[in-house]
């Protein structure tokens, strides 16, 4: 039977309130979708991929980026058909709560959280370091005191966000595309099709091709992810996009593939450069390895024009961070799998404000506290937990409610296929996680256990049982 | 199936759950970095004496590349020498591969008991 | 005292700046609105606009 709610229909634009007073603002384009997964990502190419690269060699990290290229199209193209009928603010939060029960959803919402906000505190580190650079670099000597820099960039975000999703996300459409576009730049004016070419890709990889053997391109998975890490995040603005059904597949297909570009040409002009044992150590070696490359052109225009693209994808990033945190955070508290408290909408900006200040001191004791590569470790841990659960669940969406059942507004091809897929390079990612950071691999997960049953035992009590289901949906199949 | 209604929670109780989501969330990070068992090293395996950029398995090109990134063969010696040590024993190996499985079946298996209830209260008992 | 002594303080200033103006709005929003009417945001509201028209 196929139910007589259609939400691709373009009458349903726009809708307002309900049994609501005050709910999220329907503001947003595909263009706001594309700068919200675009801009949370693309500070990858500018910082962190190339840990990849010391993991097992420049060629491991091409392997990864490509392997990881089609774990997150897969992504991408199940996000994109489970989202175009389940939009809500939420995310894979809400998807899970309709699809696989309560508590997988609960862990979901967790993973989102963590994810978004390890991810806005490496950013805080990465622009507080940036300015000390710059400071030195404009004759500054001593130390900078990078703590107010750290600080600054998570208020003022947190203000942003704090005043209304369509300011936030157009200055993330702003800094995005000129984060991207000096990628652009800087390859052309460094590859050698507008004037003279750097590139030296077979003299720098004499010797070194693939140093720590095949088991080094296994580990490089690990930070592999990190060139797409946050694409799945465009679902969080269902509840604030004025037609999710289009948008949301739209914005994050397009965002997909500008990704695997930027990706590839990252790879390609920073690998060309730079010697490998130099690029692939983010702490002592490049820390911003397009911003080193932009050094060693001689060209001082490039070196700008790459600091600025460090800096705002950086802004970026964290602001799409608070953006999808707090969405999730308020969603969950709405539902009261967190404190109701939580789930409230400001009258006037129509923004989860509260969440959003909530939010705010957890990512400073991060920021502050723990050292990078730990932060990014405990993000792509939540991230890969996340992408695991992605294909459980498009399994079980498509047994409970077969594509004759519900309409969707995308219906991605070769199912199972891009599931399998995704599961098996899910493991692979676990492996390589596994070869580096095992300890933290085993803590992440026990203290997800500990969570789980506290919320089974205990917090699911406060939840209302029938109408968190909410989707206007038959009944599933097996039930 | 009979309605479910659940209590209301005063400000103190949730007051308190957050403080434990907190206090859970910060413990998970910080706990393994303070009992030091966090974190991949990297270790240079055999020290070169007298180091060249010949000694170090670098080329001319190669060399180059460093020089002008202002390294000398002194100071470049650590970061090229540095090395991940990947071994591993499968009894760590199997006990994660156990811990992942377990976590997942715990969930699924109580996701599906919560989900029942939820189906039956939303649509009614078959 | 250069430059970026004066700025370190100015991002000390700004952040307390943005953090009080969250605060003093957060606290104003939470006493001049009903607890009701703040958490009064459902999810699916699109779905229920929907059933609501086709009455």
């Amino acid at each position: 039977m196929m139910t007589d709610t259609d939400i691709t229909s373009p009458v349903m634009d726009g809708m307002g309130p309900h049994g609501t007073k005050v709910g999220l603002l329907r503001v947003l384009g595909p263009a706001h979708v594309w700068a919200l997964g675009v801009g949370i990502v693309l500070v990858g190419e500018y910082m962190g991929w190339n840990f990849a690269v010391g993991k097992g060699g420049a060629y491991a990290a091409l392997i990864a980026c490509w392997f990881a290229g089609i774990l997150y199209t897969c992504v991408a193209m199940i996000d994109s058909e489970v989202t175009s009928t389940v939009a809500a603010a939420g995310g894979q939060y809400t998807q899970a709560k309709h699809i696989v029960g309560p508590l997988m959803a609960f862990n979901v919402g967790l993973y989102l959280v963590f994810a978004y906000t390890m991810l806005e505190a490496a950013n805080a580190i990465t622009a507080g370091y940036l300015f000390s650079v710059v400071a030195t670099m404009t004759g500054h000597t001593g130390d900078l005191d990078q703590r107010p820099f750290i600080i600054l960039v998570i208020m003022f975000l947190a203000w942003l966000n704090y005043r209304g999703v369509l300011a936030t996300l157009t200055f993330n459409l702003v800094i995005t595309a000129i984060a991207f576009v000096a990628i652009l730049v800087l390859f052309l004016s460094t590859s050698g099709i507008l004037g003279g070419g750097l590139m030296e890709h077979a003299a720098l990889f004499e010797g070194h091709e693939l140093p720590y053997g095949w088991i080094g391109v296994l580990a490089a998975m690990h930070f592999g992810l990190w060139y797409y890490l946050g694409i799945e995040g465009t679902t969080q603005a269902a509840e604030e996009v004025r037609s999710p059904a289009r948008a949301l597949p739209f914005g994050t297909l397009a965002g997909i593939m500008t990704l695997l570009i930027a990706a590839t040409l990252t790879w390609y002009i920073c690998s060309g450069v730079l010697p490998w044992e130099y690029l692939g150590d983010g702490v002592n070696g490049s820390v911003a390895p397009l911003f080193d490359t932009a050094r060693l052109s001689g060209s001082n225009g490039l070196v700008w024009l790459l600091g600025f693209g460090t800096l705002f994808a950086t802004l970026a990033s964290a602001n799409g961070c608070i953006n999808d945190a707090s969405r999730a955070w308020f969603a969950m508290g709405r539902d009261k799998y967190l404190p109701g408290w939580f789930g409230a909408v400001h009258p006037k900006y129509r923004t989860p404000y509260r969440s959003i200040v909530f939010l705010v001191p957890i990512a400073l004791i991060f920021a502050l506290g723990a050292p990078l590569d730990q932060v990014i470790t405990f993000s792509i841990l939540s991230g890969l937990l996340e992408y695991t659960f992605m294909p459980l669940n498009i399994i079980m969406f498509r047994k409970k409610w077969p594509l004759n059942s519900i309409k969707r507004g995308y219906e991605h091809p070769f199912h199972p296929l891009p599931a399998l897929t995704l599961l098996t390079l899910c493991g692979i990612t676990f492996f390589a996680v596994f070869l580096g950071y095992g300890t933290q691999l085993v803590a992440m997960i026990g203290f997800y256990i500990v969570v789980s049953l506290w919320f089974h035992f205990w917090r699911y009590r406060f939840v209302n049982r029938g109408t968190q289901f909410t989707m206007p949906w038959p009944k599933p199949q097996g039930y | 199936m009979a309605h479910y209604e659940p209590p209301k929670q005063s400000k103190a109780s949730q007051l308190i759950d957050v403080v434990v989501l907190v206090v859970l969330t910060v413990g998970a990070l910080f706990v393994p970095l303070w009992m030091g068992m966090a974190g991949a090293a990297k270790t240079v395996a055999e020290a070169v004496a007298s180091p060249t950029w010949e000694a170090l398995g670098q080329t001319p090109a190669q060399a180059a590349k460093y020089e002008a990134l202002g390294y000398t063969p002194e100071s470049a010696h650590d970061l090229i020498l540095a090395r991940f040590d990947y071994s591993f024993s499968v009894g760590a190996l199997v006990a994660m591969v156990v811990v992942i499985l377990l976590y997942y079946f715990l969930i699924l298996r109580f996701s599906d008991v919560e989900y029942r209830e939820v189906i039956a209260e939303k649509f009614g008992q078959k | 005292m250069d430059l970026w002594n004066w700025l370190e303080y100015l991002a000390w200033a700004l952040s307390a700046l943005f953090g009080l103006y969250m605060i003093m709005d957060w606290l104003k929003t939470d006493s001049s609105y009903s607890e009701d009417v703040l958490t009064s945001s459902r999810e699916g509201e699109l779905e229920a606009m929907t059933e609501e028209h086709k009455g």
